[in-house]
């Protein structure tokens, strides 16, 4: 598996699918040989080996972290990735192998390549694309890599047919090579919500442009004059930061929000098992991870039609990204009434754990499994 | 044997996106343009064909004879969108081969309120048959064909015969629903029972490719009505089977067109309307302590009272009624009977297995049962805050504290 991050280094749905999907094949019986570009440590799965460029004393690049700090104009960033594929291509200790399968990107030259050599199928899992990420304007370093992965992979695994249909169009994918599975959540123990004396309104991802997090402040000042002791909680870090800050300040709401910049994994338990609404108002959202997680928690979700959740689950409401009345409405009314807030809780929960990693996982082998035998199959 | 066939006419005036937002705002519940444009839609694949074929069976088969039921708010949009159909249904009452059924106005849940709000319905419906049709029903049902003890007592006050009531049974315990019963705390008051097996063969299975008896032709479905042992066989489904629920594709209009012939001319059958079934005697009194109706497996009142969402939207408007009531204000208490249409908690359906699941959604106007639920009590709320400002107009002296945000759960 050609992967990138991998917990506990991780900041999106993709580091988290990798885990679970490296755990669930493991259990299955399969075994993962799990390449990244960075040397750990990684939270040990049984039945996985980490592999990353220079550990069998080869020669390889070193990484730079600029990809972390979001500082690649102009740093040696695209040599590394180079290197990272050239290392992955050369296929430096690894062993017998039956499939690759690649996760988005950055190592789809290397890992087609591999792939070609040892006369196995290419799986690319796609979790995002170029031109979301970067809201339209796609970096063309970036975007050579993920067109090369998608149009040359046996399969593509898109997490949303929403995403499916963006790489058909963008990508010109062949339909009959994509499949959709989705992301899950694990089933996890029911916390006591902490009681407090004001309810939380929730958003909780990164603050980057295509997360929408004005819309979230717009309607959050639409609302919040008519209920006082709602609380309007940011969590997380990205570079919109300052400027969400100024907008806060700027629609009168400075008393009714809560920037809280980053949190770690017990905080955000915590702050799920506490909000009263969760709301993800991404303009972009191929997947949105952490609405399934707030499902998972029993809070009710509103979330942007076009977010690959909002495509799996009944239980949300589904609001155009850009209609900040209807996402102040639909705030309101969930708190208001009481019963919808329960019962939407309710039903999303069941919704978000109807099928969870196993189920992924077995999809996932089903896509492994036709390539192997199917007249696609090159072994 | 006589075969009572009896179809159901309702449209209900579904809401408008009421956002929160919208409170206050003066914006009004119901999309009436959205409304018409679905009746004209239904008018055009069900209503006015299925009429015809109707009519022309009365002029050739003379023994033809059956039952309808129309709701107030389906006459509303009928008028406004298609009134042709109001035309063709006069001329089908006016052959004398039709008897038209009494019931709420609304196509409400008002058997649930507190009296005279039902009595206050059922005799505005009676009003508007008998303006518009001339004509005067002896034979009630009730809304989703719900029935019970008290609901038989509720017809013999208002000096109706007969009620409709599902051939379940746990009415029945064991006995055949093709017999005229009475009801057993109202005994003048007789029960039509509705066979579901053959009602359903036509208003569920028709088109279903699944099914053993695809394709279900008329001599076909004739011959089982021949073989049902029993006095009466109650065909009660609704109009919209006719062109809607099975579009005409299907062969459904083909089908109702040949019944008539083909029940003419089994010796075994006859037509008859709900009222000439008041003929027959009835042969046992039969108790329903509990209320029942004809939708989904458990025949309960689930489908609309069934989850914390509906019981809580329905106590809502139950005590908006009080406010209402004591305001008197024409035109808020037409809205808040509006309000009670069942079909709006039909809609805010969560659960369901299988079969009825799918009929809920088929039938439902919103993505999900909380958008549902959202938009009704959005409405509810607004028209009590308008409720409650016109009793502090009205009784200054008594003004009510402002309207807090949340309304009364």
């Amino acid at each position: 598996m050609v992967g990138w991050e991998f917990p506990p280094h991780h900041s999106g749905g993709l580091g988290v699918h990798s885990y679970e999907l490296c755990r669930e094949l493991t259990r299955m019986g399969h075994r993962v040989t799990f390449l990244t570009p960075f040397p750990g440590p990684f939270t040990p799965v049984n039945g996985v080996e980490f592999r990353h460029p220079g550990d069998h004393q080869d020669e390889a690049p070193e990484f730079p972290e600029a990809y972390w700090t979001g500082q690649l104009e102009g740093s040696p960033f695209g040599e590394a990735i180079d290197g990272y594929n050239a290392w992955i291509a050369s296929g430096s200790g690894i062993g017998r192998i039956d499939i690759v399968h690649v996760h988005d990107w950055f190592g789809t030259v290397g890992g087609t390549e591999l792939a070609r050599r040892l006369r196995v199928p290419v799986v690319m899992t796609v979790h995002s694309t170029e031109y979301d990420r970067s809201l339209g304007h796609p970096w063309e370093r970036i975007l050579w890599r993920e067109r090369f992965g998608v149009q040359n992979a046996d399969a593509v695994i898109a997490v949303s047919h929403h995403l499916a249909r963006q790489l058909e169009e963008r990508y010109a994918a062949r339909p009959e090579r994509i499949r959709v599975i989705y992301n899950a959540v694990r089933p996890s123990p029911r916390l006591t919500p902490v009681t407090s004396a004001r309810r939380t309104v929730l958003y909780l991802g990164r603050l980057a442009a295509m997360k929408g997090v004005d819309t979230f402040l717009r309607a959050a000042a639409r609302v919040a004059p008519a209920f006082p002791d709602a609380l309007f909680v940011v969590a997380g870090e990205g570079p919109e930061y300052p400027r969400l800050v100024d907008l806060a300040v700027h629609l009168g709401i400075a008393d009714s929000v809560l920037f809280l910049g980053h949190v770690t994994e017990d905080e955000r338990v915590v702050l799920l098992a506490s909000a009263s609404v969760f709301v993800l108002p991404s303009i972009v959202e191929p997947f949105g991870i952490a609405a399934l997680e707030a499902m998972a928690a029993g809070v009710p979700v509103i979330l942007s039609k076009t977010s690959g959740v909002a495509e799996m689950a009944k239980s949300v409401f589904a609001v155009d990204f850009w209609d900040t009345e209807e996402f102040a409405s639909r705030i309101a009314e969930l708190l208001i009434y009481p019963v919808l807030q329960s019962t939407m809780g309710e039903g999303g929960r069941a919704d978000a754990l109807r099928e969870g990693w196993p189920e992924r996982a077995l999809q996932t082998v089903g896509v492994y499994a036709e390539l192997l035998r199917g007249p696609g199959g090159r072994t | 044997m006589k075969i009572l066939f009896y179809l159901h006419m309702h449209q209900p005036w579904r809401l408008a996106r009421f956002r929160y937002l919208d409170l206050g705002s003066g914006r009004p519940y119901i999309d009436r343009e959205r409304n018409l444009a679905i009746f004209r839609g239904i008018a055009e694949r069900c209503y006015r064909p299925a009429l015809d074929r109707l009519i022309e069976a009365t002029s050739n088969f003379p023994d033809f004879r059956f039952s309808l039921s129309v709701t107030g708010t389906f006459v509303e949009q009928a008028e406004a969108a298609a009134p042709d159909v109001l035309d063709r249904l006069a001329r089908l009452v006016k052959t004398g081969q039709v008897a038209l059924v009494g019931e709420t106005y609304y196509h409400s849940l008002a058997f649930l309120l507190p009296a005279p709000e039902l009595a206050e319905e059922v005799d505005r419906h009676a009003a508007m048959l008998k303006e518009r049709f001339g004509a005067e029903a002896r034979v009630l049902r009730m809304t989703e064909l719900a029935y019970s003890d008290d609901l038989a007592r509720f017809a013999e006050s208002r000096k109706y015969s007969a009620m409709l009531a599902e051939g379940w049974d746990g009415l029945l315990h064991g006995r055949s629903p093709n017999h005229v019963y009475c009801a057993a705390s109202a005994p003048t008051v007789r029960l039509l029972l509705r066979n579901y097996p053959l009602s359903d063969d036509v208003g569920f299975r028709f088109s279903s490719r699944e099914w053993p008896e695809y394709p279900l032709l008329s001599e076909k479905y004739v011959s089982w009505l021949g073989q049902s042992p029993g006095d009466v066989a109650g065909l009660f489904m609704d109009f919209e089977t006719f062109g809607e629920h099975h579009k005409a594709e299907t062969g459904i209009l083909d089908f109702l067109a040949a019944l008539p012939g083909a029940v003419d001319r089994d010796r075994r059958l006859s037509w008859g309307t709900v009222e000439d079934a008041l003929a027959l005697p009835p042969v046992a009194p039969l108790a329903a302590p509990v209320t029942m109706s004809w939708a989904d497996a458990n025949r309960d009142l689930g489908a609309w009272l069934g989850n914390d969402l509906q019981r809580s939207a329905f106590e809502a408007a139950k005590k908006l009624g009080t406010l209402v009531r004591t305001l008197g204000d024409p035109v808020l208490l037409e809205e808040w009977r509006r309000m009670l249409t069942s079909d709006h908690f039909y809609y805010m359906y969560v659960g369901g297995h299988g079969a009825d699941l799918g009929v809920h959604q088929y039938f439902s106007s919103y993505g999900t049962p909380y958008d549902a639920y959202a938009n009704y009590m959005n409405a509810l709320t607004d028209l009590r805050q308008r409720t409650v400002s016109a009793l502090g107009r009205r009784d200054p002296e008594k003004r009510s504290p402002p309207v807090a945000s949340a309304p009364e759960q």
